[in-house]
C-alpha cells in the first residue's frame, strides 16, 4: 500500500498523533525523517490514508505538524 | 527497618515499579527520541506511556508534562523560568528550601525581590497575607500545597484563583500532596512541581513539571532534545524544551507503574489509610504531657505528624528510634522557613510520614518506643 510521510515537530507530538490516529482505526507508523527529505533529527508519520485528511485530523486535535514530505516507497 | 520517612521518599516501592525498572534496563535500552532505530523508538514509546499517565493524573495535555530529576529541579525550572532577571514574587512561610533557595538566589544575583506570606492556620488569613504582599511587578506566587514539616495544607486552590484574577503565575510545590490528594491543573494551578518518588511511588531520580501552558518558561538548562537539532536556539516547544539530555527511562518507566499503583488504590483510600495511622500515633502522643505535637484543630493536614519529646533534640530521638528499627526524620527537613514559623529552628522536629505500605501494628511498635522515651525509661 502506498504511504505518505508527514513531518512532525517532535517525537512527543508524533506519539500523540499516532495514538490519536490509531484510536480512530487509522494506520500510522513513526519513522525517522529520511535524510534526503529533511535536516536535523526529525520524525515523520508514515500513513496510508490521504495525507490531507490526516493533516485535517491533526489540526482538529491541536497537534502541530510540519509539511507533507513525500509519498514513500513501500 | 520500618520506614516512617516516606515524605523523603517512599519505601518500599510496589513490585510493579521494581519490575518496570528492571525491564527498562534489560530491554528498553535505546535513547528515547534520539534515533530512528527500533531501540530508540521502543524506549520513546515507553516514556510516552508514562507521560500519558501523568497527564491523566494531573489533568494536563500530554505535551505539557516534562520529566525532571526531582521536585527541586522542577521548582527551579519553573521559578527561574518565570522570574528570570527581575520582578517580584510572594512565597509562603512554609516553603521547602527547594523553592526558597532558588528565590533567595535570584534575589541575591538577579535583581528579583520577594516577600514571605505567613501561612496561617486560618485559610482566610493566609489569603489576606498573600493578597497584601502582591505588588505591581509581582510575577508569581510560589506556595506548597502542603508543608513537608507539619503536613499543613495551604489554601492552594484559592491562591490559584487569586493568581488567575491578577494575571500572575501560580507555582505549586506538590511534592507532599501528590498521590494523597487529588491535585490537578483543574484547580487553577499554572505549574505543578512534584517528585515522582514520594506519593507517586516511582524510583528516586524522578520528578515532574506540569503546566497548563499559559506562561511560557525560559530555560535554565539547554542542550540536545532530539528536536530542532539544526538550530542553536533551544527547542521552543514542550516537553522537549524542558528535557535537554537523555531522560531517565528506567525511572520514568518505574514512575508509570507508580502512578498506576496510586490510581488503582485511589488517592482517597491511600490518604484515609495514612491518616488513620497518623491518628493512632497522634492519640498516643497526646497522652504524654511532655510531647508537643505540631498540629492545630483549625488547620487540615496531609498524613504527616511532627512532634518533639520534652527538651530532647529531634535528632537524638530519631537516632534512638533508628537503633530500634524505625526510620523517622529529625532536624529541619530542609525547610528553615517552616521551622522559623513553628519556632523549632533549634530543636527541629521528629517527622512521622507513613505510606500505603505501613500498618497499624508497625505504628503500635513505634508508639511503644516513644512511650519509653517520654516516660524517661530510656535516656538519649
Amino acid at each position: 500500500m502506498p504511504k505518505s510521510l508527514i513531518a512532525m515537530t517532535s517525537i512527543t507530538y508524533a506519539m500523540k498523533a499516532k495514538r490519536m490516529l490509531n484510536n480512530k482505526g487509522l494506520y500510522c507508523e513513526i519513522v525517522r525523517t529520511p535524510k534526503n527529505l529533511g535536516s536535523g533529527c526529525g520524525y515523520c508519520l508514515s500513513v496510508t490514508k490521504e495525507p490531507a485528511e490526516i493533516i485535517r485530523l491533526l489540526e482538529q486535535n491541536g497537534i502541530p505538524h510540519k509539511n507533507i514530505l513525500s509519498r514513500a516507497q513501500d | 527497618m520500618i520506614n516512617f520517612d516516606n515524605s523523603a521518599t517512599t519505601f518500599p516501592k510496589p513490585a510493579s515499579v521494581r519490575n518496570a525498572v528492571s525491564l527498562a534496563v534489560g530491554r528498553f535500552g535505546g535513547n528515547p527520541g534520539r534515533g530512528g532505530h527500533k531501540l530508540s523508538r521502543e524506549a520513546a514509546e515507553q516514556v510516552y506511556i508514562t507521560r500519558e499517565k501523568a497527564a491523566a493524573l494531573f489533568s494536563a495535555d500530554v505535551e505539557n508534562v516534562a520529566f525532571t530529576a526531582n521536585c527541586t529541579y522542577a521548582l527551579n525550572m519553573a521559578i527561574k523560568g518565570i522570574l528570570q532577571y527581575g520582578g517580584h514574587t510572594v512565597i509562603s512561610s512554609l516553603e521547602h528550601n527547594s523553592a526558597a533557595r532558588p528565590v533567595a538566589n535570584l534575589a541575591q544575583y538577579r535583581g528579583v525581590t520577594y516577600s514571605i506570606a505567613k501561612a496561617d492556620e486560618d485559610d482566610d488569613k493566609t489569603i489576606e497575607n498573600f493578597k497584601s504582599l502582591i505588588k505591581e511587578d509581582t510575577k508569581c506566587i510560589i506556595c506548597t500545597a502542603g508543608s513537608n514539616v507539619t503536613g499543613q495544607i495551604t489554601p492552594y486552590k484559592r491562591l490559584a484563583k487569586l493568581c488567575n484574577e491578577r494575571g500572575i503565575a501560580f507555582i505549586c510545590d506538590c511534592a507532599q500532596a501528590s498521590g494523597v490528594i487529588d491535585i490537578t491543573l483543574d484547580d487553577g494551578i499554572d505549574f505543578i512541581c512534584t517528585s515522582g518518588h514520594k506519593g507517586l511511588y516511582g524510583p528516586a531520580g524522578t520528578g515532574l513539571l506540569i503546566t497548563n501552558g499559559k506562561f511560557p518558561l525560559s530555560t535554565i538548562i539547554e542542550g540536545g532534545t532530539g528536536a530542532t537539532s539544526a538550530e542553536l536556539e533551544q527547542t521552543p516547544f514542550l516537553p522537549e524544551r524542558l528535557e535537554s539530555g537523555t531522560v531517565n527511562t528506567p525511572g520514568i518507566m518505574g514512575l508509570g507503574r507508580g502512578i498506576d499503583f496510586v490510581r488503582q488504590k485511589g488517592t482517597k483510600r491511600i490518604r484515609e489509610h495514612e491518616q488513620m495511622l497518623c491518628s493512632v500515633l497522634t492519640n498516643a502522643l497526646k497522652k504524654h504531657g511532655n510531647i508537643t505535637v505540631y498540629r492545630s484543630e483549625k488547620a487540615s493536614y496531609l498524613p504527616i505528624v511532627s512532634f518533639n519529646i520534652g527538651s530532647y533534640h529531634s535528632a537524638a530521638v530519631t537516632e534512638y528510634l533508628g537503633r530500634r528499627g524505625f526510620a523517622l526524620r529529625g532536624g529541619l527537613q530542609c525547610s528553615a522557613l517552616a521551622h522559623h514559623t513553628l519556632g523549632t529552628l533549634e530543636t527541629g522536629v521528629v517527622r512521622f510520614s507513613p505510606s500505603a505500605f505501613n500498618t497499624g501494628q508497625q505504628v503500635n511498635m513505634l508508639i511503644a518506643e516513644i512511650d519509653k522515651i517520654a516516660a524517661g525509661r530510656v535516656s538519649l
